[in-house]
């Protein structure tokens, strides 16, 4: 495979207008970490652009920090620290999910696919916190779209179009994001109870004025003092956020709430690490199976998880979104989009073999009037269709 | 000053059949006498007035699609309006257009507790959103001054923000999905009762798209818990610095507070005269502050707030002591607008955003605009997330008036721009500022935008003459249409 890398927006235009000219598709990677990510890219030359890194500006009495693309997401991160600031999206890190190692996510990588963790709950996505953007088209032209400041409504919002296009749409360089300040403290009600008394409860509390900003089910099949099988029981984690005495109420009304029930207070600690492992599909990672991740209406989750058949599974986002230990296979997938039909909502296949990406819809099938649009909207950003051709779908 | 699109006569000449085509859509909703059609002719920028070729209120979605499909393959062009509440002229008609008014579907569709969501059509307004939710203790969290009148299709298609967006998002976090039907008539579905989309996010570009890319006819908004406990501070000073300074300082304390709002002096003598909301009469600046949660995280936040204020040089610091004390703060807020227009004939309200360090300056500057263009001006602000709302007062009817006034307003954009801000943070581009678009983005910049509309409506008869200075014809811009899904030349060999 040919490789260019460049470490400047100029460097990256020059290179975009050339393949376009000579009608060349190019593979953007940036860390790399997901490039097992969506289907194989149909590209023998590589647009590397890890070297667009570095923060641009941050001021934390603004709550923005600006960055070029491909910084790291960890250096991102320590700066922010140092003003207990935050991404409120909580950034997952999936490089593990794809034999990659840890700890090597680049911003531009994690907008790209939208990359939202537990907080995505209460705080939204990914996309939901980018604020500006710069970007080179598939002309080979740089834009700018947004801004920095929160509120904004000047031109389209092309900068949240950005996130979760897989780098179909533009190859970002710059990236401005709102930042949240840091919980002074977390913590976490757990409540050992069934998948389906479980996700109610996760429901239930997110109807209580409490915040929640992490709302998981683990079902027991993870749990190393169960016995094969389970026993029907499993964990409903509910992480409440603030300083001391708000944090002391918050676990005490949910405690009341589900007198009654087997609970648990897990510590600061412990929650930090278990909702990032949540986040970051850690209880899927070990299986060596394929993953399938499956968005349905909360109320749905329960029918949603046994219709699919899944033995290894579990619940984030109340249930709005669940992990899915299953082939990537052609049953598989059918089975899965029988479901988001039914329900609405989208099945993506996380993890599968280069070949099985390749033959199956890795994402949601569209409607034929938004698969038209889909492609419109491709075109008006990618008009020779050179940018990461093939990774969402298998003509764009 | 109307820089709009030049009426086509040719849709002109054939008025009449093109009424009659629109009564057989819509039978019991189509205006076209030129009386009642005065009553459609603008928006809440009231400096602009067009009556429209004619107006339909169609009731359901199948009759928006209908006329959608018909006004494509007719080449006619149209005009989305929700409840006409636009302040950039979003909304304003077009002679040769038609007028699409969504101001009779206005059903709650659905209330669904369990996955948090209300399902809408566009012509519900804003409040009766929460209205719909609150005796099961939920709320809709966005809230634009204007919520009583103003239409969830308006607020999608402006974005809207309000009074709570720093905490609680503008209308495109709390924007679940929407039905879109585009100019061709066909019906999309974006979003939903799930989390997200499984394609391009293009629900985040329908919102705030200020009707040039499709016209929405249902929207499934989020809905919150309402908060356990709320307090409010109203906070004096004797300078705009001080009140600038303590709002850096209570975000980089980390507090977000739930509204954080900043009046200046002739605001404050404004509203005190028109509904006497009991603000300190001497302060040169005063910041309403509120925070909300559980019982105790408000205490604490409120009493940190009222530190960090005497700290900054406050001199007064007052909790509301009781509800009908906290609704009094607000109704001076809210009713800025309205005290305003009672002291004077016309005003226009900008809406710039700015970084927050930039207040006390941006507001100096301000003052020098106001004596230099000889007009009043008085502000209002979100100052949690540095949103502009400074008012301009003149009389149309006096020389050069309205003139002044836009200068003035372009003067504040362009500094807003300078600061590092942006042109417009909750109300929209419309006809009011395209002509600045240029201070912020660059004519590539705005090409690729342009694209974005051609991706939907390669025609440009949804709402054209809005938001971009100057029209392209799709072409033009390298548009090529796109057919029955396929990609053009998909199979050309590409490595």
């Amino acid at each position: 495979m040919q490789r260019i890398a460049t470490a400047s927006e100029i460097g990256i235009a020059d290179a975009v207008r050339h393949a376009a000219e000579t009608k060349t598709p190019l593979e953007i990677v940036s860390g790399g970490t997901k490039r097992k990510f969506g289907r194989p890219v149909a590209a023998e030359t590589m647009l590397d652009v890890s070297a667009i890194t570095g923060i641009v500006k941050y001021e934390p009495e603004e709550l923005v920090i600006t960055a070029r693309a491909a910084t790291p997401l960890a250096e991102i991160e320590a700066v922010l620290a140092t003003k207990k600031q935050t991404l409120g999206f909580a950034p997952t890190d999936w490089g593990p999910l794809f034999g990659e190692p840890k700890g090597k996510a680049t911003l531009a990588g994690i907008v790209a696919t939208n990359a939202s963790g537990a907080r995505r709950v209460k705080a939204g996505a990914a996309r939901d916190h980018v604020i500006g953007c710069r970007f080179v088209n598939g002309r080979g032209e740089a834009i700018k779209a947004g801004g920095f400041v929160i509120k904004n409504v000047t031109g389209f919002d092309l900068p949240k179009l950005m996130c979760g296009a897989f780098g179909t749409l533009g190859v970002l360089t710059e990236l401005t994001l709102r930042v949240t300040p840091a919980p002074p403290r977390v913590s976490t009600l757990a409540l050992r109870t069934s998948p389906q008394e479980g996700l109610r409860a996760l429901r239930e509390a997110a109807k209580l004025s409490l915040d929640p900003t992490g709302l998981a089910y683990i079902p027991d099949v993870f749990d190393p003092d169960e016995t094969e099988g389970g026993t029907g029981g499993g964990l409903a984690l509910i992480r409440v956020e603030g300083s001391h005495a708000p944090l002391e109420d918050k676990l005490a009304r949910l405690t009341a709430r589900f007198a009654g029930l087997d609970t648990i207070v897990l510590d600061d600690d412990t929650t930090r690490i278990l909702f990032r492992d949540i986040g970051d599909g850690k209880f899927l990672l070990s299986r060596n199976c394929d993953i399938w991740r499956l968005c349905v209406p909360q109320s749905d989750a329960h029918a949603a998880v046994e219709a699919s058949g899944a033995r290894f599974w579990y619940a984030d986002w109340a249930g709005g979104l669940l992990w899915l230990g299953l082939p990537a296979s052609e049953e598989t997938a059918t089975q899965l989009r029988f479901i988001t039909k039914k329900f609405g909502g989208h099945a993506t296949l996380m993890r599968g073999d280069a070949a099985a990406r390749a033959r199956l819809p890795v994402f949601e099938p569209e409607a034929p009037a938004r698969a038209t649009l889909t492609r419109s909207v491709k075109h008006a950003f990618d008009p020779e269709t050179i940018f990461n051709p093939g990774r969402m779908y298998k003509d764009l | 000053m109307l820089d709009l699109p030049a009426p086509d006569m040719a849709v002109l000449a054939r008025r009449g059949a093109i009424v009659r085509a629109l009564r057989t859509i819509v039978p019991d909703g189509v205006i076209s006498d030129e009386a009642t059609l005065t009553a459609y002719d603008g928006d809440a920028l009231t400096a602009y007035r067009q009556r429209p070729m004619v107006c339909v209120l169609p009731q359901t979605t199948e009759q928006v699609s209908a006329l959608l499909a018909y006004a494509a393959a007719e080449n006619i062009r149209v005009v989305p309006r929700g409840a006409g509440t636009s302040l950039s002229g979003g909304s304003l008609p077009l002679a040769d257009g038609i007028l699409l008014g969504l101001s009779r579907m206005t059903k709650v569709l659905e209330v669904d507790y369990e996955n948090r969501c209300a399902v809408v059509q566009p012509g519900v307004t804003n409040a009766s959103v929460t209205r719909a939710v609150q005796a099961a203790g939920f709320y809709y969290a966005p809230d634009p001054s204007s919520q009583i009148a103003c239409s969830i299709g308006g607020n999608v298609a402006e974005n809207s923000g309000g009074i709570h967006c720093l905490k609680y998002g503008l209308t495109t976090q709390n924007l679940m999905g929407v039905e879109l039907v585009l100019i061709n008539g066909e019906r999309i579905r974006l979003g939903g009762k799930h989390a997200g989309d499984g394609g391009l996010d293009l629900l985040s570009v329908v919102c705030g798209s200020e009707g040039l890319l499709g016209v929405v006819t249902e929207a499934t908004l989020r809905i919150l818990p309402k908060a356990q406990a709320t307090r409010t501070l109203l906070i004096a000073y004797d300078s705009v610095r001080k009140a600038g300074e303590t709002v850096a300082a209570i975000i980089a304390a980390g507090i977000i507070p739930a509204a954080l709002e900043f009046m200046d002096r002739p605001c404050i003598a404004t509203v005190e005269a028109f509904c006497a909301p009991g603000y300190p009469p001497d302060a040169e600046a005063i910041l309403i502050a509120e925070v909300d949660g559980m019982d105790s995280e408000a205490e604490d936040e409120a009493r940190r707030i009222g530190k960090i204020a005497k700290a900054n040089g406050a001199t007064s610091v007052r909790e509301c002591a009781s509800d009908e004390e906290r609704a009094r703060a607000w109704s001076g807020r809210k009713a800025a607008f309205g005290a305003m227009g009672r002291l004077t004939p016309d005003m226009l309200c900008m809406d710039g955003t700015i970084p927050r360090k930039a207040l006390a300056d941006v507001l100096e500057r301000i003052a020098e605009f106001a004596i230099k263009y000889r007009l009043g001006c008085c502000n209002v602000f979100h100052a949690g997330d540095g949103n502009l709302h400074p008012l301009i007062v003149f009389d149309c009817m006096k020389e050069g008036e309205l003139e002044r006034a836009e200068a003035f307003g372009a003067d504040i954009l362009k500094l807003c721009v300078e600061m590092g801000g942006v042109l417009t943070g909750e109300h929209g581009v419309g006809v009011e500022k395209k002509a600045l678009m240029g201070e912020m983005f660059s004519d590539t910049d705005l090409a690729q935008q342009e694209r974005l509309k051609c991706a939907f409506d390669s025609a440009y008869l949804l709402n054209p003459g809005k938001v971009f200075p100057s029209l392209h014809a799709c072409v033009e811009l390298g548009h090529m249409h796109v057919r029955d899904g396929r990609m053009p030349f998909a199979n050309l060999p590409r490595m």
